[in-house]
């Protein structure tokens, strides 16, 4: 897969690789392909990735592609089933090995990096590399300061309690700053080995009552935590694209985080205060965001919103998207001799010969199975129109007019 | 669409933003693009012979164990008498003691605050115990076959040369793990020597060479490199020399082992140090760098 997309769970979405044919002819004047997402994470399973890859299908749709997804059978719902406007999702009975991961996650589940790392480890050319973020549906995750009590400060974190998102450091800050502001309280939202430290300070300096740990948070119910703060806290200690600020700033909190990986470019300076991963530093940033609130110079959550909601649409990534599927397809083909010299020679000495094996293994597979059930014998599905044709395309060119006029005119 | 680089204004730079759209294909490839890569920020440069004198703590606990197994084997066979062995080691912990404390002229003692009838105490505590004791450590592990306890001495053994401490600084090294092991596989020999006074003298003997020897070295190498060298060169040929009047094959190879480790090896240091290649930058995890236990004080 030739581009990027950075994502919470970043670890699985290696995984989540899409396969373009360009085979069609071009419609209205873009080229459309048909598209398959391969993931072992979709719909009933609920998470960062299942929704990236649902929301990215429906936008690619909406832009005339043909999409279908792969995955692995959930319980009863397996086969082929349609959802909104047409996508075609394909359960497979595959074999579950561990949390929902079928044997192919689990045997190359890279963890994806920033575009710099992802070059230098994997030796590739960085033009073919392209950077794009995740989107944040900011529809939902709107401000809404009538939950806010003003009496008092609510500084809001929503975390896996895990040594990677720095949770050490929050329990040094907690007391640190509850010391300090005899009105200042927590509100910590997530699960995880680490809570076991937050709840060993909240005892130690008895913060019961203004130390709340919420214990693990569906993803609807994010918001409404949100909501309750004022400032959000980040004190993750690596990060590719952090959703989570991206959601708290759209909930319109002023945000605090540590200057790690790429956070720096996901908010502009007025909307983050960055701090190096230290407790002093955070708690200085923390203490600067609280004296902009008291102050009343910190941002109407309001404006924070209306800022936040036009950075990351789906739309958007949807058409960056379409220009790497463009670029791809366009791409030749390499031999398999080609391909082996291309391993050997840019994988190292040994490995470069052991991958070779596995790609001559695979490719033998692949023959056999092409043996065991000839291209012949498979028929070719047929596209679906939907009832009364709502899937086709048609339908779809006039309503993303309408949309087109709606938004001139607001 | 908003990704289209539209308009191309040349006086814009390319920033490293996400939140902003640009003017620039998502594939663009700034001037800049790894200016923050950084390499081989913790190699090491080395001097080929501070390597080879730090080599000495491994060549030391080689011929300590060395020393230990042929000490065993004329035990087990009776070329050493119990009262030899007992009077040797009884002068050599009395010498080194004294030495203990004259190497720093009694400073380490004076800032443990530890008393010499604190010593004395703990040394009467420990043979009476293990005198005591004798009797069921030469029984305890008689119901096991022979060629059993040589397998577990040895691997006792490798475990004590594993896990101690050389000096590293990594989560492998336990010196409690590494002398317990050792004085595991002492008890184990133990058993296979003809009566309880042989199976006291043996485990005195593995606590002089296993624990006490090593704290000895331990300061004369950070006091007196020179006489460190001196005694390191000695122990090893007199372990070389007691060795080969029971096997000389088995000579021949501890001193090819002793050679490589302490003239190969770093040579090998040194020069696989010009490949390494680490790559570092600002996606690496950050540390924190503080002690946060103390909140929890």
């Amino acid at each position: 897969m030739a581009c990027r997309r950075i994502g919470d769970q970043e670890q699985f979405l290696a995984t989540a690789f899409s396969v373009v044919n360009c085979g069609r002819p071009p419609a209205w004047g873009i080229r459309t392909h048909s598209i398959c997402m391969v993931s072992d994470f979709f719909y009933p399973n609920m998470g960062g990735v299942e929704s990236h890859i649902y929301q990215l299908s429906q936008c690619l749709i909406e832009r005339g592609h043909k999409v279908i997804i792969v995955t692995h059978a959930y319980g009863s719902r397996k086969g082929i089933r349609y959802l909104t406007n047409g996508l075609k999702v394909y359960y497979l009975p595959l074999k579950v090995m561990y949390n929902q991961s079928t044997a192919t996650t689990l045997f190359h589940s890279l963890p994806l990096l920033s575009k710099e790392n992802t070059v230098l480890r994997a030796a590739l050319d960085p033009e073919i590399v392209s950077v794009i973020p995740n989107a944040v549906d900011p529809t939902d995750l709107t401000p809404d300061p009538s939950r806010r009590d003003n009496s008092t400060i609510t500084i809001v974190v929503v975390s896996r309690l895990v040594y990677r998102k720095g949770i050490d450091l929050l329990s040094g800050i907690i007391p640190e700053l509850c010391q300090k502001y005899p009105d200042l309280n927590f509100l910590v939202g997530g699960e995880g080995p680490k809570r076991i430290v937050l709840e060993e300070v909240r005892e130690r300096y008895q913060l019961h009552d203004r130390v709340r740990l919420l214990g693990a948070l569906e993803h609807q119910d994010v918001r409404n935590v949100l909501v309750q703060g004022h400032i959000f806290l980040n004190t993750s200690l690596t990060e590719a694209f952090c959703m989570a600020i991206v959601e708290a700033a759209s909930c319109g909190l002023q945000v605090v985080s540590t200057r790690v990986g790429g956070i720096p470019e996901v908010l502009p300076e007025d909307l983050i205060i960055l701090c190096e991963p230290s407790v002093k530093s955070l708690c200085d940033g923390l203490e600067k965001a609280m004296l902009q609130l008291r102050s009343g110079t910190s941002l109407a959550p309001e404006i924070i919103h209306n800022k936040v909601k036009t950075f990351y649409t789906w739309r958007n990534v949807a058409a960056r998207t379409e220009k790497v599927y463009d670029r791809v397809a366009d791409e030749t083909v390499l031999p398999m001799d080609k391909r082996l010299d291309r391993l050997i020679t840019h994988c190292g000495s040994v490995t470069g010969y052991i991958f070779a094996l596995f790609a001559v293994l695979n490719f033998l597979f692949l023959v056999f199975l092409r043996w065991m059930t000839p291209d012949s014998i498979i028929e070719a599905a047929r596209d679906a129109t939907g009832p009364n044709g709502v899937w086709t395309k048609q339908y779809f060119h006039t309503q993303k007019r309408k949309e087109k006029e709606e938004n001139s005119n607001c | 669409s908003p990704a289209q680089p539209a308009t191309m204004n040349p006086a814009r730079h390319w920033q490293k933003v996400l939140y902003e759209r640009q003017p620039f294909p998502d594939n663009y490839v700034d001037q800049r693009f790894l200016e923050e890569l950084r390499k081989n920020i913790h190699a090491r440069q080395y001097q080929y012979w501070a390597v080879v004198f730090e080599s000495g703590a491994v060549v030391q606990q080689l011929c300590s164990v060395c020393v230990f197994i042929v000490t065993w084997w004329y035990m087990d066979d009776g070329l050493l008498s119990v009262q030899w062995l007992f009077g040797a080691g009884l002068v050599s912990s009395l010498i080194g003691y004294i030495l203990f404390d004259a190497i720093d002229s009694g400073a380490g003692r004076k800032e443990n605050r530890r008393t010499r009838w604190a010593d004395l105490k703990s040394t009467l505590v420990f043979v009476a115990f293990t005198y005591g004791f004798s009797p069921v450590l030469k029984t305890l592990t008689e119901s096991i076959s022979t060629d059993t306890i040589y397998a577990m001495s040895v691997f006792m053994l490798l475990g004590h040369l594993i896990f101690f401490d050389y000096g590293a600084n990594a989560a492998i090294v336990s010196s409690t793990l590494s002398l317990n092991m050792a004085i595991f596989a002492s008890v184990c020999l133990a058993s296979r020597l003809p009566r309880s006074l042989h199976a006291f003298v043996m485990v005195t003997f593995a606590i002089q060479i296993f624990a006490l020897w090593p704290m000895l070295q331990k300061k004369l190498k950070a006091q007196t490199p020179r006489c460190y060298i001196i005694v390191t060169v000695v122990f090893a040929l007199s372990a070389l020399t007691g060795l080969l009047t029971i096997s000389s094959v088995g000579a021949v190879l501890f001193t090819l082992l002793l050679v490589s480790i302490s003239c190969l090896c770093p040579y090998y240091l040194i020069r696989l140090q010009l490949f390494k290649d680490n790559i570092h930058g600002p996606w690496d995890e950050a540390e924190i760098k503080e002690d946060l236990s103390r909140f929890l004080m």
